[in-house]
């Protein structure tokens, strides 16, 4: 490893606020390229480009020539007790390096142990020994990719009954010791906080404000007992009630929407988009000025 | 009851503890990592936890079913799903990015019992992984006709070829690619033959979009010589032991003019002639 000693990188300025963007997606690029959508920006999955050459880094190359652009990573398990994977590592810094992001990110979970990947964002017990542990892999990343990560909360669906703290308070923690920044995906915090029982705006509240950098908003299934998050479905109005709460505590914050399965036009997006707009807009009216501009 | 039942002597289990029976409980079924969840207010950590072993396997199928659309519609869904369910069982991840995930499913189904009745599913999967690889394999630098027109006509025995990185040629039993050029049109697919020859396919991208194509014998076996290194020159003499020597040079043009077509080279080299030594 770089570096057993967590610490914050010194002096890295915070990145910049973007306005609204979309997640990227495949289907889509056409339409990006030939239209003028009003997007301001685009979150990439970093995986999706991760690959030797063809489509998918030629349509990256024209699109982060005309919009900023995030990565957005989901297979770098930093709570996983497996070493990392040394390929990926290097991959994921070669492509930061191809595309100049104005920042990565990932997820607060692991995907797998023992070499096997099971492709999902896996839960973690909020104890002190897994925020050391998460805490070192944090800064290990930092120190191979020379710059600070930003970590997004991930739904879940089952808590531990070991846990010490409130995922919140785990998150604060984490940022405070690495000085990562923090993706805070507004329908996570709704998914969890109905799953288990607890009220999402303790989640908003207990969050450094200084440290969001981004929001994501998506959409899920509805099961009754449990919501599903399958970032499948249009953002519902209890998610836009969250992000108003979370637009009044952090302020301005780079937004998306993010759509990951049952992609719909480009043109729906943007449309969807725009209520975030307006909400923010209504929120902080310096946000319509700066359009303006 | 909201939190799980544990034992006063019990210890609290470390993040690894956590993680290696998490795993085992989403592969196997195993259940004791109940012991360490929580029920939610709604539904129990059994009902909760489902969430993630039900997710395991769609996603891997759907991984799969976007890499092997055509194989998929060839066997149908309740098949393919079978198919993909056994392949996951077998051979979970171990790559960190799901890309990767579904490139062992064709050698797996050539593993399996039915493969020596249906000899076709393990050849349309080799085709669609081909087709997958060559859209994001390695760019490289094309030779078109100009690149070739450096070299003065004199020299052209002398070439050497490097394929495109994306460039992979099979060998079918079976009439595959007419199954899978069927599927991809939208067609009914024809009845599983077993030609007197090997069918060779060719699968290459073109700018970005991949392209497949049957070669004749002779080309492939030009193809594989030029791959090898051969010279043009050298070619052109096996294409005259292959067939009708007098037009073989005019043979070995054509393939070459249809490789530079279809953008399947990416440079071309000069071998120096060698120097006839005097006695």
């Amino acid at each position: 490893m770089a570096s057993l000693a967590p610490h914050p990188p010194a002096h890295e300025a915070k990145p910049p606020y973007l306005g609204f963007g979309l997640g990227l997606r495949p289907q889509h690029y056409t339409d990006i390229l030939e239209g003028s959508p009003d997007v301001d920006w685009f979150e990439v999955i970093s995986e999706n480009y991760m690959v030797p050459g063809g489509q998918p880094l030629r349509m990256l190359d024209k699109i982060r020539a005309r919009y900023p652009i995030v990565m957005h990573g989901v297979s770098l398990s930093i709570a996983s007790t497996t070493p990392f994977d040394a390929d990926y590592l290097a991959e994921l810094k070669s492509l930061a390096e191809r595309v100049e992001p104005k920042f990565v990110s990932d997820h607060l979970c692991w995907t797998g142990v023992h070499g096997i990947n099971l492709h999902d964002l896996l839960p973690i017990p909020y104890t002190r020994e897994a925020l050391d542990h998460v805490v070192e892999r944090v800064s290990y990343v930092q120190d191979y990719l020379k710059r600070p990560i930003a970590i997004e909360n991930v739904s879940t669906y089952v808590q531990f009954a070991h846990s010490e703290m409130p995922e919140w308070e785990f998150i604060a923690e984490m940022t405070k010791r690495t000085g990562c920044w923090l993706v805070f995906d507004v329908n996570n915090v709704f998914v969890s906080a109905f799953n288990h029982g607890y009220d999402p705006h303790a989640f908003i509240d207990g969050t450094p404000a200084d440290r969001v950098v981004q929001f994501h908003l998506a959409g899920h299934e509805h099961n009754t007992s449990h919501i599903i998050d399958t970032h499948d479905a249009l953002v519902p109005e209890e998610v836009w009630d969250l992000y108003r709460a979370a637009v009044k505590r952090f302020g301005p914050v780079s937004t998306i929407i993010e759509r990951d399965d049952n992609i719909p036009p480009l043109a729906d997006l943007v449309t969807e988009l725009g209520t975030a707009r307006t909400i923010a807009e209504q929120m902080l009216p310096e946000l319509r000025m700066q359009r303006r501009k | 009851m909201k939190q799980a039942p544990k034992s006063d002597s019990a210890k609290a289990p470390t993040l690894r503890d956590i993680q290696s029976l998490l795993q085992e409980a989403i592969l196997t079924g195993d259940d004791a990592i109940l012991g360490d969840l929580m029920d939610g207010p709604l539904a129990t950590r059994d009902t909760l936890f489902g969430v993630y072993r039900n997710a395991y396997a769609s996603r891997l199928i759907d991984i799969l079913m976007g890499d092997y659309p055509f194989l998929r519609g060839y066997v149908g869904d309740a098949h393919f799903r079978k198919l993909a369910s056994a392949f996951i069982a077998a051979h979970p991840s171990h790559s960190q990015n799901a890309r990767w995930f579904g490139t062992a499913l064709p050698d797996f189904l050539q593993q399996q019992e039915e493969a020596a009745k249906y000899p076709e599913l393990f050849e349309i999967a080799v085709i669609e992984r081909a087709v997958a690889n060559a859209f994001d394999s390695q760019d490289a630098p094309v030779l078109g006709f100009a690149g070739l027109a450096a070299y003065p006509p004199e020299d052209w025995s002398q070439l050497t070829f490097a394929p495109q990185p994306s460039v992979t040629l099979l060998q079918c039993a079976t009439n595959a690619f007419d199954i899978w050029k069927a599927l991809k049109d939208d067609a009914p697919p024809p009845a599983v033959r077993h030609p007197p020859d090997q069918q060779h396919v060719v699968v290459w991208r073109q700018a970005t979009s991949p392209k497949v194509r049957v070669m004749s014998a002779e080309e492939a076996m030009m193809w594989q010589e030029a791959h090898r290194g051969a010279r043009f020159g050298v070619l052109c003499e096996m294409l005259a032991t292959f067939d009708d020597p007098a037009s073989a040079p005019v043979r070995a043009a054509g393939y070459l003019q249809a490789w530079l077509a279809g953008e399947m080279l990416s440079a071309a080299a000069l071998v120096p002639r060698k120097k006839k030594v005097r006695s």
